[in-house]
């Protein structure tokens, strides 16, 4: 028995190292700084003071970290109401016995795999250009004036479409293995009863496909939380207000920008815990909304 | 089949570790590409090199240099770096370990230093430099005294950074200068034989170029604060600018409102470059692209930049941004400078303070100027034709304008500030007024 | 899935089926000729000069096929370090996470003691929480401890990847059945060598798998690399590219940015190429976390 005991430890230790090293003790001291005002992120706890809730107050009060809630937000819903369309219309098409269905799905999942810098980089350089860019050139081709995509008003936009495109084919194959798993007596039986495709669409697969919702959104939410590399690339060299997003927020806020040196470590912890908490309420919200059925994933 | 893969995979894993970290490790002497083109210009610099040798003969044999750069080694200004380095190490027999740090470097400086990391000298801006990191660099005033640093510099500079810092903590190596940088031939097709001085004389010259079919002006959005910050300080200065920026009360001056209808006028005139403001570098490549834009607002290093990015060589110059009428500040440039400091803690100060100095002077300095298209750091060489006028400018200037002349001093609202500069120039705003309450909207 | 396969395998072409399909083929041959025309972009892009790109004349090869960009890129924008700092990364993390991992996820799928159920929970906790929430403390203590270079980062990874790798090893031991191990028992073999000997070759589908996700992600990866990737010698692809991005500003060589672009790509473009069913069945297989 005791060497089974050794047996087990041996095996877990490792695996239990980095979870305490690599998430507990900074999950904890991350939580512990955010109430402490703390200039330097290096800054020893010797060094911090306290200083209640201060750090969320500024933060909250601050209208460059509420520009970048309410970007964040519009990435969620609208980009959320784009990427589940798209991916679960794509998912409807490539399971409705179209030809050539692996080449569409791997062609489609393909952008997932480039670095998002690669991407960022082409869409800016090429897809977004006012003068050769190919927007422009489709739009002039049938008769519509170009535009500066990378504008003010539109920049914020221009960055959501590209990021959108490269992530609706994660969601679509977690639709489509959700669609796959439907029996397909299901729909057989339904075409004996007379119902059309649309019909079967909106009272069998949108139905049983309530889980892989639940899936989809909360890896969406998190994906959004955590959104950062796409803001970076639309504004590589200084920060904009049209793109900012909380992570963004933070990494300026705790090292400082090119324009300017000032440096909070105690207040990108509170958006950190903020962001936390925002992922910690979706997943309370998406447990209790949608219940999981007995197709599990 | 699959057991065999994973076995494949887990061995190459093994032996990729090994190779790798054996390979990596000296992948960083690689770049041997050294730049053979300047041959007229190294003739120049032997003659102050010669002057130098004073310095660079002290023997430091057995002394262990790092350097922290604030570039790549892929880039030109690495490249002259590494060579240097490598001169000096053969002189004076020290060893110098170069890390490229890359521009994140300011992310890092404080809290390397605060933890007294290995280093010896590191490059940054010298506003940073005099003003964050003062507790942790040497003082350079005597070493600059015995060394008759004053001669190989530009005062402007070293006074700026002795006001901040309360002594000398650094080394100039790229001076920057800011103003408007135009494409000679074009001023000359358009008939424009003086530079413009002040803000009607300027609108004049934008107007007989838009009579020849010349776009006036590129301008990109990153700029833009630049532009309109340049010609608000012409107004009310730098400090007011800083102050307005860092507590509000925009509408409150009428002078930004002023600054506001002037730009919102120009805009209106179609000065700008089609397409302008764009997205960077798209509109200050139209110069070089079609070379039927005619300026530019911004820093020196844009002529290389286009140069670079659309290979032509434009017959460039600069003139002072124009001066406005009744304005607080008729004459200040915008100038910056990147700089080498030693720490305070380094044991070898000065020999890295040599170091700086075999860099930032005589040979390596034109090296410098000729490779990266800038402004040499020492006056006694030449500029290179990409930054005709630049000397004049900087020696004119005793009290720089820092980076877009203080609307960056609101950390927090930093860019949402620029952005309401941005629409100021895509034409969001009818008038001034309306510019001014929106920016107070912010506070 | 299968009825499906079956249709698509029938020789004959039933027309009336294909023409009620016809929408359908046209959305996705659209998005994917789109997909294609930036990909083809990046490519002819990569062979341009740099007025070639910003005069928007990059298909038209004026100047010829400027090969040299990649030799360019490799060697003196330094894509090769990063290159190399990315592959040592991934194979370095997935080998090295396997390690950990799996072992872990054996024992907490087979026994019960004491921790079991808190370790499996805060497992998911883990891979739920935000890369922000720690990157603070881990860079204030590395700071501390002067823990630089290339072994911070493989560290890193490694740990950052366990958390999935061992809940996505997990489930797939528990749908092993028990009688391997009892049989293994009966001949009398040792708890650890049933491990190593019969259970680690039957999951090994599976660790494929999850290596060739590791593998993508770690290559990927950019948030914790710009923090802690501080000198050009330990900055992998995704922060690297970045750099000449960000270093365009000095050497204008636009040509060479997507060179390395291509470079950056093609070791995940050509793992895609051949491994693309198992990524996608990775995707699909186990909730995944990127």
């Amino acid at each position: 028995m005791k060497r089974k005991k050794s047996f087990i430890i041996a095996f877990i230790l490792p695996c239990l190292l980095s979870l305490l090293i690599m998430y507990l003790y900074p999950v904890i001291r991350t939580v512990l700084m955010s109430f402490f005002g703390i200039e330097s992120v290096t800054a020893s706890m010797s060094e911090w003071t306290f200083n209640g809730l201060d750090n969320y107050i500024k933060i909250f009060g601050s209208p460059t970290f509420q520009r970048a809630m309410t970007n964040m937000l519009l990435i969620w819903l609208v980009g959320g109401i784009i990427v589940l369309c798209f991916a679960l219309l794509f998912a409807v098409i490539l399971t409705s016995g179209i030809r050539f269905k692996k080449f569409f799905r791997a062609a489609i999942y393909l952008p997932n795999i480039i670095s998002a810098v690669a991407l960022a980089t082409m869409w800016i350089q090429y897809i977004y250009n006012q003068d050769y860019g190919l927007l422009n050139k489709l739009l002039e081709a049938v008769g519509l004036e170009g535009k500066n995509w990378l504008g003010t008003d539109m920049k914020f936009w221009a960055m959501l479409f590209a990021f959108t495109f490269g992530a609706v084919g994660y969601y679509m194959l977690i639709f489509i293995s959700g669609i796959e798993r439907i029996p397909e007596d299901l729909y057989e039986a339904a075409t004996i009863d007379g119902a059309n495709k649309v019909k079967q669409f909106t009272s069998i697969t949108m139905p049983l496909l309530r889980s892989i919702f639940k899936t989809n959104i909360t890896f969406w939410s998190v994906n959004c939380i955590t959104f950062f590399i796409w803001s970076k690339m639309f504004a590589p060299v200084s920060t904009e207000a049209s793109t900012i997003v909380p992570v963004v927020y933070l990494y300026d806020t705790v090292f400082g920008t090119t324009g300017n040196v000032q440096r909070d470590a105690g207040a990108g912890a509170a958006i950190g815990v903020v962001l936390a908490v925002f992922v910690g309420i979706i997943y309370f919200i998406m447990n209790k909304l949608i219940k999981d059925d007995d197709l599990e994933f | 089949m699959k057991k065999k893969l994973v076995g494949l995979l887990l061995c190459a894993a093994m032996v990729g570790t090994t190779v790798l970290a054996g390979c990596g490790g000296d992948s960083g002497s690689s770049d041997d590409s050294s730049t053979t083109e300047d041959s007229t210009a190294t003739d120049d610099a032997e003659e102050e090199s010669s002057d130098d040798s004073a310095e660079g003969g002290a023997n430091y044999d057995g002394v262990e240099l790092t350097y922290w750069s604030m570039w790549t080694n892929a880039e030109p200004q690495g490249k002259v770096i590494q060579e240097a380095v490598d001169a000096f190490q053969e002189q004076t027999g020290a060893k110098v370990t170069i890390e490229w740090k890359g521009r994140d470097i300011k992310n890092i400086l404080s809290s390397s230093l605060e933890a007294e990391e290995n280093i010896d000298l590191f490059e940054d801006d010298y506003n940073r430099i005099a003003n964050n990191y003062k507790d942790y660099v040497a003082d350079l005033t005597e070493m600059a005294d015995a060394a008759g640093y004053a001669d190989q510099s530009f005062a402007v500079f070293n006074d700026q950074a002795k006001e901040w810092a309360g002594f000398l903590p650094c080394v100039t190596e790229q001076p920057q200068v800011g103003g408007i940088f135009y494409n000679q031939d074009l001023f000359e097709e358009a008939g424009i034989t003086e530079t413009p001085a002040t803000w009607d004389e300027f609108l004049d010259a934008c107007k007989a170029l838009k009579d020849k079919d010349i776009s006036p002006m590129a301008l990109d959005s990153t700029y833009a604060p630049f532009f309109f910050g340049y010609h608000l300080s012409r107004y009310i200065g730098q400090d007011a600018t800083a102050e307005l920026a860092t507590s509000g009360g925009w509408s409150d001056n009428e002078k930004v409102a002023q600054a506001a209808d002037d730009m919102i006028e120009f805009v209106k005139a179609g000065y700008l470059a089609d397409g302008a403001p764009d997205e960077f570098p798209a509109s200050q490549n139209k110069m070089g692209l079609t070379e039927d834009v005619a300026m530019v607002v911004c820093a020196n290093y844009v002529t290389s930049e286009v140069n670079n990015n659309t290979g032509v060589e434009l017959n460039w110059g600069l003139f002072n941004y124009p001066s406005v009428e009744g304005g607080a500040d008729s004459s200040s440039a915008y100038a910056g400078a990147n700089s080498i400091a030693v720490t305070k803690y380094s044991e070898n100060q000065q020999a890295a303070f040599d170091l700086a100095l075999f860099i930032t002077s005589g040979e390596y300095d034109q090296k410098m100027a000729d490779t990266a298209g800038q402004i040499p750091a020492d006056p006694a060489n030449t500029a290179p034709a990409s930054q005709n006028g630049t000397v004049e400018v900087l020696n004119a200037t005793t009290a720089p304008l820092t980076w877009n002349m203080g609307l960056n001093a609101n950390a927090d609202l930093l860019s949402q500030i620029q952005e309401k500069v941005v629409k100021l120039f895509e034409g969001s705003y009818s008038t001034g007024a309306d510019f001014a309450a929106d920016m107070d909207s912010l506070y | 899935m299968s009825k499906k396969e079956k249709v698509v395998y029938k020789e004959k072409i039933n027309w009336r089926k294909e023409a009620a399909l016809l929408p359908g083929y046209l959305i996705v041959l659209i998005w994917i000729a789109f997909t294609a025309a930036f990909l083809i972009w990046i490519l002819a892009a990569s062979l341009s000069t740099s007025r070639e790109i910003f005069s928007g004349s990059v298909f038209k090869f004026e100047s010829g096929f400027h090969f040299e960009n990649y030799v360019n890129a490799w060697s003196s924008s330094n894509v090769s370090v990063f290159f190399m700092n990315s592959l040592l990364y991934a194979v370095v993390s997935c080998a090295a996470v396997i390690l950990i991992s799996d072992p872990a996820a054996y024992v907490l799928s087979r026994y019960t003691f004491l921790g079991n159920k808190p370790i499996k929970t805060s497992l998911v906790l883990a891979m739920s929480i935000p890369e922000v929430m720690i990157i603070m403390p881990i860079y204030a203590l590395t700071a501390q401890y002067h823990i630089r270079g290339r072994i911070l980062l493989m560290v890193l990874y490694i740990f950052i990847r366990v958390p999935f790798t061992t809940t996505y090893l997990l489930n797939f031991f528990a749908s092993l059945s028990r009688s391997y191990e009892e049989a293994a028992a009966i001949d009398g073999c040792s708890p650890g060598k049933t491990f190593w000997q019969i259970m680690l070759p039957l999951i090994q589908p599976a660790i494929v798998t999850v290596t060739i996700f590791n593998f993508l992600s770690v290559w990927n990866e950019f948030f914790m690399a710009l923090i802690f990737a501080t000198s050009t010698e330990m900055t992998p692809v995704g922060v690297g590219l970045l750099q000449i991005v960000n270093g365009m500003k000095y050497t204008g060589d636009y040509g060479g940015l997507f060179a390395a672009v291509i470079i950056v790509f093609l070791p995940t473009f050509l793992l895609y190429i051949f491994l693309s069913e198992k990524i996608i069945a990775g995707v699909t297989g186990g909730g995944v976390k990127g």
